[in-house]
């Protein structure tokens, strides 16, 4: 935005669009890319929230419906739902949360939530998959539990209007597509039952591709980092 | 009315997976919760859904309470509104451009941000008041109502820009109010 606050002032009507989920979704994952090296931006985008809180002050609270508590507990802990439970709303619960952790990135600094799964803390495999100029550096930790893939996103991006796609590349065999990474710089991809055995000595590779990942089902743009598979 | 310390020792018992503490939590809290659900969403089935998935969200980033410097109800508060206007957002259809957000109906202010003049009480109220009434609209319309800067701009019939120049500086404005 260039309406010529000074850069400190700025910040501060920054965080406060930020606080109020006004910010355009690139300019939101730039904010929260500097969340998480700045305090001070922290700072002021903490005082904006318990600032606009506030704002919630004259709404009075209304008692939920009773049985709430307990389907909310259900689906935390897995006991019986009660009455009303069941899986038909149990999957538009699991939709309604898919949905929401989608948009919660745009809207929540990385202090705040957590914006994608944890590293495993005892991955199988590892690689660090680098551009040759250290312009795109993802790290990769396989939980061979989970049968996840845990990416972080350390260093680079997406090409504006474009999408970073990680492809396995197993001996001889042609790329196979892991995903695309998303948005948040964290993120935890499903590897799928039959590439496991695959990653092993295997090549991870990134390549620029159009939104949504390549439409051929193999790498289309340039290959921009590179990392072999390492066993821990 | 569970205090400040209720809350945190709550919060903190939630990360050793207390489900007690959880309860205790949901019974203090949800009523306040459900009420912001319900005032953003205005639709009752919407809002405990929402409730729901706010719920399951504390439970599992509770360990992250700490380290954010926010009192507990604000960190409760801003995760109950930012996923109910996440799912207000998702229930519009999204403009796609200017020319789309000029033809949608005229976004009014919901009845609270239309009847609020002064009764949030406190320093904050005291500072909208310093700010243009139009300009504090847009600040509670986007915090309440989930506006976006598409719909400030079309409700204000200003360029989208503008309304963006206009909001920062009402913010900064607010702020310099909030710290002196």
């Amino acid at each position: 935005m260039s309406d010529e606050l000074p850069e400190r002032d700025a910040d501060k009507a920054l965080a406060g669009e930020y606080a109020l989920g006004l910010l355009p979704s690139d300019e939101a994952a730039v904010f929260e890319q500097r969340l998480v090296n700045e305090p001070e931006l922290r700072a002021l985008y903490a005082e904006w929230c318990e600032d606009l809180a506030a704002l919630t002050d004259r709404i009075d609270p209304v008692a939920p419906p009773p049985r709430l508590q307990g389907q909310v507990e259900a689906a935390l802990f897995g006991a019986p739902a009660g009455k009303s439970g069941g899986m038909g709303w149990f999957g538009v619960f699991l939709g309604g949360l898919a949905a929401a952790a989608l948009a919660l990135g745009l809207i929540f600094g990385a202090d705040l939530l957590p914006r994608g799964p944890q590293a495993p803390a005892d991955p199988a495999y590892v690689a660090e998959v680098a551009a040759e100029d250290g312009s795109l550096v993802v790290a990769a930790a396989y939980d061979a539990e989970a049968g996840e893939l845990f990416v972080d996103r350390r260093q680079g991006g997406p090409r504006e209007g474009r999408a970073l796609e990680l492809w396995l590349i197993a001996g001889e065999n042609a790329p196979v597509s892991l995903g695309v990474l998303p948005g948040d710089a964290q993120a935890a991809l499903a590897v799928p039952q039959d590439l496991r055995p695959q990653l092993a000595g295997g090549i991870l590779a990134i390549s620029d591709e159009p939104p949504g990942g390549s439409p051929t089902g193999a790498p289309t743009g340039d290959v921009l980092a590179v990392g072999p598979i390492t066993n821990t | 009315m569970a205090t400040r310390d209720d809350i945190e020792a709550w919060l903190a018992a939630c990360t050793t997976g207390d489900r007690r503490a959880f309860g205790a939590l949901y019974s203090a809290t949800s009523a306040k919760l459900f009420g912001i659900c319900l005032r953003v969403l205005d639709n009752r089935a919407e809002a405990e859904e929402v409730l729901h998935d706010v719920y399951v969200k504390i439970w599992q980033n509770a360990g992250r309470y700490q380290a954010n410097g926010l009192s507990p109800m604000t960190w409760l508060i801003t995760i109950a509104r930012n996923t109910a206007v996440d799912r207000l957002r998702k229930r519009r259809s999204p403009p796609a451009s200017m020319e789309q957000a000029e033809e949608r109906p005229d976004p009014a202010p919901g009845p609270e941000t239309q009847a609020i003049a002064a009764s949030e009480g406190g320093r904050l109220s005291a500072c909208f008041d310093e700010l243009d009434e139009g300009h504090a609209q847009a600040v509670r319309g986007a915090y309440l109502d989930g506006e976006t800067y598409a719909d400030l701009a079309a409700r204000f019939e200003v360029p989208l820009n503008t309304m963006r120049t206009w909001l920062r500086r009402s913010l900064l404005k607010l702020k310099e109010c909030l710290s002196r």
